[in-house]
């Protein structure tokens, strides 16, 4: 025991003296995750440029000013910048030198044509040099003018009358009739009330629950930063393991091995004292990562104790997982070729790459078997504040796991180390 | 004591050491001398049981190596060709790395590293990482860690291997007081001079095989008394053997393209030999005579020349 001790610290020394490699392995995935997040997450949400519309209204109605006024309503506000025109060549300039995103044309009888019922059509340019801005524009337009249609067409009889009654009134240049107008108000609030039994309340909705654990406060909300870095996390803390275990192949070829094996020092004691090196600075490792997470994303992991059980039990299901394959591979240069292309293929298939939810079905089965899955799953189920027992099963198979893995890479690598001191 | 009792091994077709025997007592420095390839590695890497004997034994003291690998280990330490330490550490991390994996504690240990650095005046550099060592600082540093446990029999594979004369001169005294303390020491080398000067007995090796063995005194009367003449020229080795038919077999010690080496009953031989040649009209621009040394009966066992 005491010499697995002193060869602990004999590498942590060395590791320490030489760090580049475990630090590399510790910020690529912090600076994936910040890329990730800067392209994909919430941090980084793309503000869309103004939709800037220019108008034409060729008609100057009651009906033209409602349209142009639902385009400014609401959320529409922030994002939509109306410029009035006064003529349809000055629009067509602008747009040509691309500078709106459309000329919206408001054609001169457009609500006559409409308080008549008859088809009537709004004419938009879009800018050919813009990609996405003109569609939305396209879009918002059409929605007004299908409400606006629909509208129409169910209170035609009360528009007619509002009408009648906004020409004759202007003419007259008094107030409004007041029995006709509550006339239609009566007629428009019966409408509503028979329309009301379909519309309010609605056949379907949406009720958001929020579940309160018992002796919790609201669970922590998974981030796409907290999704995107234990995922990267895993992929390189496998790199971590495999660097360190990779040593014991370097020590073979340095020579210092041969040294080891003359010394009372048993094979197995080496063997182990590599994988628990990698191990404990695979916890070392995550420690970090995950609390540069917390301060650089404000990642919340959830309960710390949790936190803790899995990065120790995942470490020790990769050390023990990294150290099966070191028992065939005989040279640094094979290592580095079978355990990257194993490591990243895992990972790949685990999801620390691509989210599994997007797999197709019959792959999804395979991530399964991955320890990326299940650490991924692990901190996931941290994060959305699920109970001991839904973690312990995952705890306990990276524990027996990891050890059993270990066993059996000790046991065939020593033998793979010793092989080969022929001069 | 160190003994080897008709030790075998192979690998496939090459028989890498045959049927090999020999005993170093206590406090002797035995070499084994030989070129690359002749046994000598394997032989040491048996001894320190990290190769099986396809056959023979081998005693530590009173305790057979083969029946008991473990104790034999504690008596054992080796000093390998290879610089067998941790570069990124500096000086006084390995020491103490490499005596604490020995089993040697606290003070000992101490005192023991700070002895060994004194003396072979890498105190002051102590703390620097190996890594910006000269390679003679890394060579001192590799032999200390063979001997920080004091070991009863060490093992020395060709440690002075491309160092300078200082350094080298520095290794022999510290190998020389752990003789006398009592170490028993196996030295394996390629370097005659080096073999003559550091060791008590000597074992001439080539190809597996133990061709002679005993001191330096012994081994050259395997020459007798005898000339040594080094002749350097311009002959082809069908014409110089066309002249030497003229002499018994014995005294070609070595006999190269522009290069042979006779073993005479006396120097006053030479010159009909030389007027052999000239008939021939072979060309000897070089001629030297030496009283009969290592060299001399290296080439005499193997017929190869050695080169460090």
């Amino acid at each position: 025991m005491k010499r697995i001790f002193f060869l602990l610290r004999k590498d942590f020394i060395r590791k320490w003296k030489n760090p580049q490699v475990i630090i590399g392995f510790m910020l690529i995935p912090l600076v994936f995750t910040f890329i990730m997040g800067a392209v994909f997450g919430r941090q980084a949400e793309v503000s869309l440029p103004p939709i800037k519309i220019l108008i034409v209204d060729n008609d100057q109605s009651l009906l033209s000013q409602l349209l142009l006024g639902a385009l400014t309503q609401g959320e529409f506000q922030k994002k939509i910048t109306l410029v009035k025109l006064k003529e349809e060549k000055e629009g067509r300039r602008l747009i040509n030198k691309g500078q709106a995103t459309a000329l919206l044309i408001i054609p001169q009888g457009f609500a006559q044509s409409v308080w008549e019922e008859k088809p009537t059509q709004l004419i938009l340019v879009k800018n050919p040099a813009e990609q996405f801005l003109p569609q939305i524009a396209e879009e918002i337009t059409d929605t007004i003018t299908l409400l606006l249609s629909g509208a129409v067409t169910i209170f035609s009889p009360e528009l007619q009358t509002i009408r009648t009654l906004i020409e004759s009134n202007s003419s007259r240049q008094n107030t409004l009739d007041d029995k006709a107008v509550a006339d239609i108000s009566i007629r428009i609030k019966g409408k509503f009330e028979k329309f009301g039994d379909y519309v309010f309340p609605p056949i379907l909705w949406v009720k958001q629950e929020t579940i309160e654990l018992p002796g919790k406060k609201e669970a922590p909300q998974l981030s796409f930063h907290g999704y995107i870095l234990p995922a990267m996390a895993i992929l390189f803390l496998l790199f971590v393991c495999n660097t360190v275990i990779e040593d014991t192949l370097r020590e073979k070829e340095k020579m210092t091995l041969f040294r080891l094996l003359i010394s009372p020092l048993k094979m197995e004691e080496f063997v182990w004292s590599k994988i628990l090196t990698a191990i404990i600075i695979g916890i070392t490792v995550t420690a970090f990562l995950l609390l540069l997470g917390t301060l650089f994303f404000a990642i919340n992991w959830g309960n710390f104790w949790m936190v803790a059980v899995l990065v120790i039990t995942l470490n020790i299901a990769c050390g023990g997982f990294i150290s099966v394959f070191y028992s065939f591979v005989k040279t640094e240069r094979q290592a580095g070729a079978v355990l990257s292309t194993v490591i990243l293929v895992m990972s790949l298939l685990g999801g620390s790459m691509v989210p599994v939810d997007i797999f197709p079905q019959f792959l999804r089965p395979i991530s399964r078997f991955t320890l990326n899955y299940w650490g991924i799953e692990a901190f996931h189920r941290i994060m959305f504040g699920r109970s001991w027992a839904d973690l312990a099963p995952i705890f306990i198979a990276f524990t027996l796991g990891g050890f059993a893995l270990a066993a059996i890479g000790s046991f065939f690598l020593k033998k793979n180390l010793v092989k080969g001191y022929a001069g | 004591m160190l003994r080897l009792e008709n030790l075998s091994k192979s690998f496939g077709e090459i028989k890498a050491v045959d049927n090999v025997s020999f005993q170093v007592e206590s406090g002797e420095i035995f070499g084994l001398l030989g070129p690359n390839g002749a046994g000598k590695t394997t032989i040491i890497q048996m001894v320190a049981g990290l190769l099986k004997p396809d056959n023979g034994r081998i005693w530590l003291d009173s305790i057979e190596a083969l029946v008991n690998p473990e104790a034999t280990k504690k008596l054992l330490g080796v000093v390998p060709q290879e610089m067998a330490f941790y570069e990124e550490l500096s000086a006084w991390e390995n020491l103490f790395f490499w005596g604490s994996i020995q089993g040697v504690k606290g003070k000992i240990l101490k005192d023991r590293i700070h002895f060994y650095l004194e003396k072979t005046g890498l105190l002051a550099r102590a703390k620097d990482p190996i890594k910006k060592y000269s390679g003679g600082m890394k060579r001192r540093i590799n032999l200390i860690i063979g001997l920080l446990h004091q070991p009863r029999v060490l093992l020395l594979d060709e440690p002075t291997i491309g160092i300078d004369v200082q350094t080298r001169l520095n290794i022999y005294e510290v190998i020389k007081e752990a003789a006398q303390a009592g170490t028993t020491i196996l030295y394996t080398t390629h370097n005659l001079k080096e073999a003559e000067e550091l060791c008590d007995r000597i074992a001439i090796m080539d190809e597996g095989k133990i061709l002679a063995s005993g001191t330096l005194k012994e081994l050259i009367t395997i020459v007798g008394k005898k000339d040594i003449a080094y002749l350097q020229g311009e002959f082809s080795l069908e014409k110089a053997q066309e002249v030497l038919t003229s002499l018994p077999p014995e005294a070609v010690l070595s006999l190269q393209e522009g290069k042979l080496v006779l073993a005479l009953e006396a120097s006053s031989s030479l010159p009909p030999l030389l007027e052999l040649f000239f008939q021939k009209g072979l060309t000897i621009h070089d001629i030297s005579i030496k009283e009969p040394s290592l060299e001399s009966v290296f080439l005499h066992l193997t017929g190869k020349e050695l080169r460090e």
